[in-house]
């Protein structure tokens, strides 16, 4: 697995929040995202992710871009997990069956989230209750459990740990070494722990 | 035998224009404001029937069937015009592709109702096309107006749930498919609750008048059975169409929930 990124553009109502970004991820490692707010971490995963238009740019992984690969099934092996989980109808088991039943993500299935979630503090009578009914916390872990069980080539981590505990942090972070991930981070010590690279942007 | 039909003159609209008089009243008393809004209502009401009235006795006299179908035509354009104008939201394009969506539900329904049920001979004969497009067209404006309404608001306040999906590798179709499905739950809501409401609550509008102009209520009746049933017919294929095609335009063709293209008004 490769993961590329070249001359990224992108500025929204007129401001230029990132251009001339190249960035790459190999297989494993972890590329952290540092910078002040309104810097455009949020931005620049969400156009890794193809939900927003770069301006200039392409980006690839092992070669193909997201039109070759087509976009939802770049969508599955390219996951954006969000910092603030809306609140989707439901319960995170109602979730978990929609996306198993997404055509792009046919013969995806991977390990059980409510057993990934566990390890990460989140009982699994969690998977039970309205995602209103659910703490920041518990909506994070069970998103980044449903998208993590999907097992994505790269994962995009916005700030995935910020309304955790250190208990439940330490656990996720454990979870997730190993496996290839863009991560916005706050936290200059969970940057030191996760991070292999590190991609600074300013504002 | 029924009696007579009362004949109307200026006078009988003067003493019902009364009664709006107790609105205005109202209106001060409490401070509603409505003031401008009521006198602007009633003068429509006053020259739009008139005028539509006046220009019913040509057509109905030497009605043709481009005549008649130029007039549904502008019945259209201006109903969708009052689709339009109640939404606070849009989309490039939204006009144009809802005056489809009603000539599609609405020019169906109604075509249906004179060539299939009840086969009138010629199929454009005024007294009977007319004023069914005109039932037709106004409940289909309240759907259409309902259910794009409703979708922009869903896909601009709930965006966070629809990008979620999408970025699990949902289709744009995938994602939005429950936001559409609750905008046309609501839009079929009002002829809904009419179609369960009639006859014990409410005696619609059409029957009265055919009552009220001698027809054996048992045939008034089936009139208005009809007519609901086309009414819903048109309601829904109209706000289907709309709505599906307001939820494709905010869309990309990469599966982008693009919602900078909803623009508010106002």
């Amino acid at each position: 697995m490769r993961f590329e990124a070249r001359g990224l553009a992108r500025s929204v109502e007129g401001r230029t929040l990132f251009r001339e970004l190249d960035l790459s991820v190999e297989e494993g490692r972890v590329l952290a995202v540092a910078g002040p707010s309104g810097a455009g971490k949020t931005q620049l995963l969400r156009v890794l992710a193809w939900l927003a238009p770069p301006d200039a740019g392409e980006v690839s992984l092992d070669g193909r871009g997201p039109s070759d690969w087509g976009v939802t099934t770049w969508r599955t092996r390219v996951t954006l997990v969000s910092q603030a989980v809306p609140d989707y109808p439901g319960t995170p088991r109602d979730l978990g069956d929609v996306v198993r039943r997404l055509a792009a993500q046919a013969g995806r299935d991977g390990p059980d989230p409510i057993a990934l979630a566990e390890a990460w503090g989140l009982p699994a009578e969690a998977w039970d209750q309205r995602w209103v009914k659910l703490s920041g916390g518990e909506r994070q872990r069970a998103a980044l459990a449903i998208a993590v069980s999907r097992r994505p080539d790269l994962l995009l981590l916005d700030e995935p740990t910020s309304a955790c505990d250190p208990k439940s942090t330490a656990a996720i972070e454990a979870a997730l070494s190993g496996r290839a991930a863009v991560w916005v981070t706050h936290d200059e010590d969970q940057e030191a722990r996760v991070a292999h690279d590190v991609l600074r942007l300013g504002r | 035998m029924s009696p007579d039909l009362v004949h109307l003159g200026p006078l009988e609209v003067v003493a019902a224009a009364a009664l709006i008089l107790l609105n205005g009243a109202l209106s001060v008393w409490l401070g509603l404001g409505l003031g401008k809004k009521l006198g602007i209502a009633s003068i429509r009401t006053v020259v739009q029937l008139l005028l539509l009235g006046y220009l019913l006795v040509p057509v109905f006299k030497w009605g043709s069937p481009w005549l008649v179908v130029g007039i549904g035509v502008l019945m259209t354009a201006l109903a969708t015009r009052e689709v339009v104008g109640r939404i606070d939201r849009t989309v490039r394009g939204m006009r144009i592709a809802s005056f489809f969506a009603m000539l599609v539900g609405c020019a169906g329904a109604a075509l249906y109702g004179v060539l299939v049920v009840v086969q009138v001979h010629p199929w454009w004969t005024p007294q009977y096309l007319v004023p069914l497009v005109g039932m037709v067209l106004g409940n289909a404006l309240n759907g259409l107006s309902i259910g794009l309404d409703r979708t922009l608001a869903l896909l601009d306040e709930q965006r966070g749930r629809v990008e979620g999906l999408l970025a699990l590798g949902a289709t744009w179709w995938e994602a939005s498919r429950e936001v559409a499905a609750e905008a046309l739950r609501l839009a079929m809501v009002p002829i809904l609750n009419s179609m369960s409401a009639v006859g014990l609550v409410t005696i619609p509008g059409m029957m009265t008048g055919q009552i009220l102009a001698g027809s054996p209520p048992e045939q008034a009746a089936r009139y208005q059975i009809i007519i609901l049933f086309l009414i819903a017919g048109a309601v829904a294929t109209g706000s289907v169409l709309a709505v599906l095609w307001v939820v494709r335009a905010v869309f990309d063709d990469q599966h982008r929930l693009r919602s900078e293209r909803i623009r508010r008004r106002g």
